[in-house]
């Protein structure tokens, strides 16, 4: 499998303040989801990206939803072993004539 | 004397049980609680396979039946009380809280899961989800389905389904930042969010 990396981030030479309105915070929260999974038109993706630009903490947390969703599509899954799998088929079975 | 084996059953069971002990796993957290839900799924499949109309995939009716048998199961277990996220809980104030608390940057996922800390961080930060929140996201961002698809076995529309996902993935943003490695010390007020 290709690897692909969790994120890139950009860098800003300083941290600037982070002073915008909670209501339009909230706004820009509510629709993060969307805009990493590319469901937003063009318009509001351009002012979430405004935002981030603008705003280095904000930034940081874009890149860590996206590296959190990413995560998450990644994390490794447990397999049955062969002996499990014949095991529970027979229990199955059982139980179905039980009924 | 082996059990008898009902029409179709091996057929069904081989080309599934992994993919149903793996979402199994995911929403359980340990295998012995998975492997009695997918024994729970694949009796009620055998029950209810006369009446499947192949209107769905036959992945999508058996997702349906182990999210159904596993909501039963988890009702009779003692467990967190289910409760809803709202937003504005996942607002950040601290400086912490804004990235993960341990750093992924530039890494592969492959590589970042190298990390068994961190491993442990996002199963146990999953595992504290609310069930009907935690469905979700298995269904969607681990096991890969639609936000159709996964309307169609939680009864839901997509709209529900994107609101839930949303809020269970930053309720595990939140528990792999700083506050959810600290969550017990009290929030700072410096460079807030809003």
């Amino acid at each position: 499998m290709a690897k692909r990396a969790v994120s890139r981030p950009k860098t800003h030479p300083a941290t600037a303040p982070h002073r915008h309105g909670k209501g339009r915070c909230l706004r820009i929260l509510r629709a993060l989801s969307a805009f990493i999974d590319d469901e937003l038109s063009e318009d509001i993706c351009q002012e979430i990206r405004r935002h981030i630009g603008a705003c280095p903490n904000c930034e940081g947390f874009v890149a860590s939803l996206r590296q959190t969703v990413s995560l998450c599509r990644h994390s490794p899954a447990s397999a049955l072993s062969p002996t499990d799998r014949a095991l529970m088929r027979e229990q199955i079975l059982r139980a179905a004539q039980a009924r | 004397m082996p059990p008898r084996t009902p029409k179709n059953f091996d057929k069904l069971y081989r080309d599934h049980v992994d993919l149903m002990y793996r979402f199994a796993n995911r929403l359980c957290g340990e295998s012995e609680a998975a492997k009695d839900l997918v024994q729970e799924t694949f009796l009620n499949a055998l029950r209810g396979f006369k009446d499947f109309r192949g209107d769905a995939q036959v992945s999508t009716w058996l997702y349906t039946i182990a999210s159904r048998a596993c909501l039963r199961m988890r009702r009779r277990q003692k467990g967190a009380p289910e409760r809803e996220l709202s937003l504005e809980q996942f607002i950040p104030t601290s400086e912490g809280e804004f990235r993960l608390q341990i750093p992924v940057d530039g890494l592969s996922p492959e590589e970042a899961f190298q990390n068994k800390e961190l491993r442990q961080a996002l199963d146990a930060a999953i595992d504290k989800l609310p069930k009907k929140y935690k469905m979700v996201l298995v269904l969607r961002d681990m096991e890969g389905l639609s936000a159709k698809e996964v309307g169609t076995i939680m009864g839901l529309n997509e709209r529900a389904v994107k609101s839930r996902l949303h809020r269970a993935r930053l309720f595990v943003r939140r528990e792999l930042s700083a506050r959810g490695i600290t969550e017990a010390a009290p929030s700072h007020h410096h460079e807030p969010f809003a």
